[in-house]
């Protein structure tokens, strides 16, 4: 059975495992911008009386998650003049196929978690969690600090969507409260680089270690 | 609003304000001083008038406050006797604390410094007020945290010296794993009552204990009392949790050494009181003449042996320091030793019915409380103007101060009488009343009511009744030895300190300017003699404290007197005391006077201390402390180890040489030893997993998060 939320989903999933094969940088903040416009428009899908005022807040949080952090980093690339590739720690084959087990990982867990069905959805949990480890995994396997950035952003995409599950139509106040978080974490973030750059004239993060007592 | 919480509202207000004039170092103090004294005043004028409305039996709790947060955190507060006992001394004690402070913080160049000193010793007098009168337990640690943190910004005043620095980290540690206990217990009450309020032993006629509470079974009681008993005990310095004190004493200034000492150690106290009464270990005994021994009748045990420890143990250690303000704060734990034995006495005789032995047992205890806040604070007052004036806080560096700092000896002299427990000052009446209770404990017989459903009813009875003879008797000869060793250890003070001829430059042509810290003395002075001519209102004050403890209405079997019957029997007891301090003064007096007219006509000549006989004396001459200390020290050993450094003296021609020697604490040296290098040991074999790299920390916690969906 197909549900209309499921082919939205379907994007999501597929920009996750476009994220895992990209190896430019540009590349993947526009791979992780769209990501961040079907996530949230997910809700939209299924949700079954829809507000005014949820709308507004569908909207707000598709104009952070998918125009506002991705051009803010945009620029920041453009501004710190960084290496673009996203030097690999795994490569991009393997991190590819890694991502493949993990939504096979991620379907068998799903069964095992049995969370409250609250969507005729087939996809939105296993989405979820694969997204949420997908940008685990980039934040683990890549050097370049702005890639991690976007690994962490791929993350916050994935609690979002698990969030959706939970918290249907009534608790934007939590959600928005997440986002808020992310954007915070965003300019955190983007002060560190900024600092990283200076200190090491690179946003390597191999570097930190030098930073070890 | 009430007066209490506008009191508050001020002392904090002025603690606020500090900080925004410390332009004007004077005008700052002025500030911070004189609102503390007003917001003092009103709180005592406040919790005194509550304090004494109050009748020895009937209780009942005078107003309540609480503000309902986010509405699932309800802070409550309310006042009964038994707090507004504590506030009368907290008040009292800040307010002359406060006053000192005014010419003994004269560093105009620490003035930020200075303010936040006074900020946070504002915050510190509200958050105790607010720990004892919090009823949930919610509002009760928010306030005790509050209490803690800041005091810990006291502590660390003087933050550029390392050591002051460590003072500080250890006290931190040592509060906090004290607020864990603290929480356990709470923790275990929640889990076992579904229920936060602490105020259930707040007046019985008001809200009745709740079934909860009352279905508790004796093991549940115990281990609650014994985690809260651990968690309080840590911050009213209860031997092995005390090894912060000693530390942090020093670190601070001495007024607040003065507040820390007088007041907040005994918010532990408090803290183990509240907690006993809540738990109402009273109930068992209640039932129709039956006794059940159960395990809750130990606790008054636990508590004595635990006193006695601390007791001991603390007045050795003290009389092993040079350090002056060390040597207080070991006094210190000395003291609350003997609290606690005060209230173990009493605690024995809730679970054994006996009446007179809960009363005086409990009033006693109170009553030292008092004294104790009144004499120590004293004595670090003293010890500030030392070492304000000579720059120096070792005895053995010290002498003669006494000869240019009248006031300050004669009043260090009167406190140091008065903590040793001589009559007529005021740390004789409570050690009295203590050995009243005890002694009514030594005397009490089985009870003989022989139930046959009960097996082996009586035989456990008399089994009990021996041990509380054993326990009791214990106690007595501790306290005992316990006021021996402290007139040893301030006979060391006075004697070495301010008397004698001055040991080094530092202890020469001292003055005595600075007259905010001469009047808080003297009155502390006065009050010590006052108490201990007139005790009847201080004993009154702690009659009427006890009388919201829910003990007071324990039964009357076994023969025994009635509440009020004993109650009378005590103010009459505080009477003959009275009687018998006037004879004793007027016996000096007259003494003195005789002396005076026998010697009116015939030439007396005066020279210098030890200078009998020798053509050149020198100051070297003369006893150190640590010498006079040795030998009692020597009979600790086992305790009391004492660290011996020197160089040994090698050939005919010895070379330079040094000694050194210093007692260590058995507590700090075992936790070091026992806990601290297996920890640090074990961690440092972890050390590895640190690797530096941010891409495995991130691996960890992905690693966590699989582990923790495929396997939880």
């Amino acid at each position: 059975m197909l549900y209309s939320v499921d082919t939205v989903l379907s994007f999501a999933l597929l920009a996750s495992l476009f994220a895992l094969g990209s190896s430019r940088l540009p590349g993947l903040i526009k791979i992780v911008g769209f990501q961040g416009i079907v996530v949230s428009m997910v809700p939209i899908f299924i949700e079954h009386n829809i507000t005014s005022s949820a709308v507004t807040f569908y909207m707000f949080t598709m104009t952070i998650r998918g125009i506002i952090i991705p051009l803010a980093i945009y620029l920041l690339i453009k501004k710190i003049a960084i290496r673009r590739e996203v030097q690999p720690i795994i490569g991009y084959h393997a991190s590819l196929f890694a991502g493949l087990m993990l939504i096979v990982a991620s379907s068998i867990i799903n069964h095992k978690l049995a969370l409250p069905a609250t969507t005729n959805s087939v996809l939105l949990m296993p989405t979820a969690i694969t997204i949420l480890v997908t940008g685990m995994f980039i934040l683990m396997a890549r050097r370049n600090a702005i890639a991690m950035v976007l690994g962490y952003l791929m993350m916050e995409n994935g609690i979002y969507l698990v969030g959706t599950t939970f918290s249907m139509g009534t608790h934007h106040i939590v959600e928005f409260g997440i986002l808020l978080d992310v954007l915070a974490g965003v300019m955190i973030m983007a002060i560190m680089l900024e600092n990283m750059k200076q200190k090491f004239d690179d946003v390597d993060t191999a570097f930190l270690s030098e930073l070890k007592e | 609003m009430s007066l209490f919480f506008i009191s508050l509202l001020i002392i904090a207000s002025g603690g606020v304000l500090s900080p925004f004039f410390k332009h004007n170092f004077t005008t700052m103090k002025f500030i911070a001083v004189s609102t503390m004294i007003v917001g003092s005043i009103g709180g005592i004028i406040d919790s005194g008038s509550k304090l004494m409305s109050q009748s020895a039996t009937i209780n009942s709790c005078d107003y309540t406050a609480s503000l309902t947060y986010l509405k699932s955190f309800t802070l409550s507060f309310q006042l009964d006797s038994l707090s507004a006992f504590f506030l009368v001394i907290i008040f009292a004690i800040s307010l002359m604390a406060s006053f000192y402070s005014f010419h003994y913080m004269d560093k105009p160049e620490r003035s930020l410094g200075t303010a936040v000193n006074y900020l946070f010793f504002s915050l510190l007098v509200a958050s105790m007020c607010l720990v004892v009168t919090a009823s949930n337990m919610i509002a009760f640690m928010i306030s005790w945290e509050m209490m803690s943190l800041s005091s810990f910004f006291l502590v660390i005043y003087n933050y550029k010296s390392k050591e002051n620095r460590r003072a500080g980290y250890l006290y931190f540690i040592f509060s906090h794993v004290g607020a864990m206990f603290i929480l356990s217990a709470f923790g275990v009450l929640y889990a076992l009552t579904g229920d936060f309020d602490l105020s259930h032993s707040f007046a019985s006629a008001v809200s009745p204990i709740s079934n909860a509470l009352a279905n508790l079974s004796e093991n549940q009681k115990v281990l609650i009392f014994i985690l809260a008993f651990i968690g309080f005990g840590s911050k009213a310095g209860i031997f092995p949790f005390h090894v912060w004190l000693p530390h942090a004493h020093p670190a601070a200034s001495s007024h607040i050494s003065a507040v820390m000492s007088g007041v907040m150690i005994k918010t532990g106290i408090y803290g183990i009181i509240r907690i006993y009464s809540l738990l109402n270990f009273s109930s068992p005994v209640m039932g129709a003449n039956q006794l059940i021994i159960g395990n809750s009748q130990f606790i008054g045990h636990i508590v004595i042996v635990a006193g006695v420890i601390s007791g001991i143990l603390g007045v050795v250690y003290a009389l092993g320091q040079n350090d002056m303000k060390r040597l207080l704060a070991y006094s210190s734990m000395e003291n609350i030793g003997i609290i606690l034995i005060a209230l173990g006495i009493g605690m024995i005789g809730v679970s054994s019915g006996n009446t007179a032995m809960v009363i005086i047992g409990f009033s006693g205890g109170f009553l030292h409380i008092l004294n104790h806040s009144i004499f120590k604070s004293l004595l670090f007052m003293g010890a500030g103007v030392v070492l304000h004036k000579t720059g120096s806080r070792s005895i053995d560096a010290l002498g003669g101060l006494i000869k240019n700092m009248r006031i300050t000896g004669t009043t260090f002299l009167i406190g140091s009488l008065a903590i040793s427990g001589l009559p007529p000052f005021n740390g004789f009446v409570s050690e009295f009343f203590i050995y009243m209770g005890g002694f009514k404990g030594v005397g009490m017989t089985a009870i003989t009511v022989n139930d046959a459903s009960v097996a082996g009813f009586a035989v456990n009875q008399f089994a009990m009744s021996r041990l509380t003879f054993g326990t009791t008797a214990f106690g007595i000869v501790s306290l005992a030895v316990i006021g021996g060793l402290a007139l040893a250890c301030f006979t060391k003070v006075v004697g070495v300190v301010f008397q004698g001829e001055p040991r080094t430059r530092a202890a020469e042509g001292v003055n005595e300017k600075g007259v905010a810290m001469l009047v808080p003395m003297v009155v502390f002075a006065l009050l010590c003699l006052a108490i201990g001519v007139f005790p009847e209102l201080p004993v009154l004050m702690s009659m009427n404290a006890i009388s919201s403890l829910n003990i007071s209405n324990i039964g009357t079997e076994s023969g025994g007197a009635s509440v009020i019957e004993i109650t009378t029997k005590m103010i009459g007891m505080a009477g003959t005391i009275s009687g018998a301090a006037l004879l004793f003064i007027s016996m000096i007096l007259s003494v003195l006077l005789l002396r005076n007219f026998a010697y009116k006509n015939k030439p007396v000549t005066t020279s210098g201390t030890w200078g009998c006989g020798f053509t050149k004396p020198t100051v070297k001459m003369q006893y150190t402390g640590t010498s006079y200390a040795a030998s009692i020290v020597e009979f600790f050993r086992p305790f009391a180890p004492i660290h011996e450094d020197h160089s040994p003296v090698k050939g005919r021609m010895a070379g330079r040489s040094h000694y050194q020697s210093h007692v260590n604490d058995i507590a700090e040296l075992y936790m070091d030893r026992v806990t601290l290098k297996p920890v640090l040991f074990l961690f440092d074999k972890l050390h590895w997993i640190q690797h530096g790299d941010i891409h495995l920390y991130i691996g960890y916690i992905l690693l966590a998060i699989v582990v923790a969906m495929f396997f939880v």
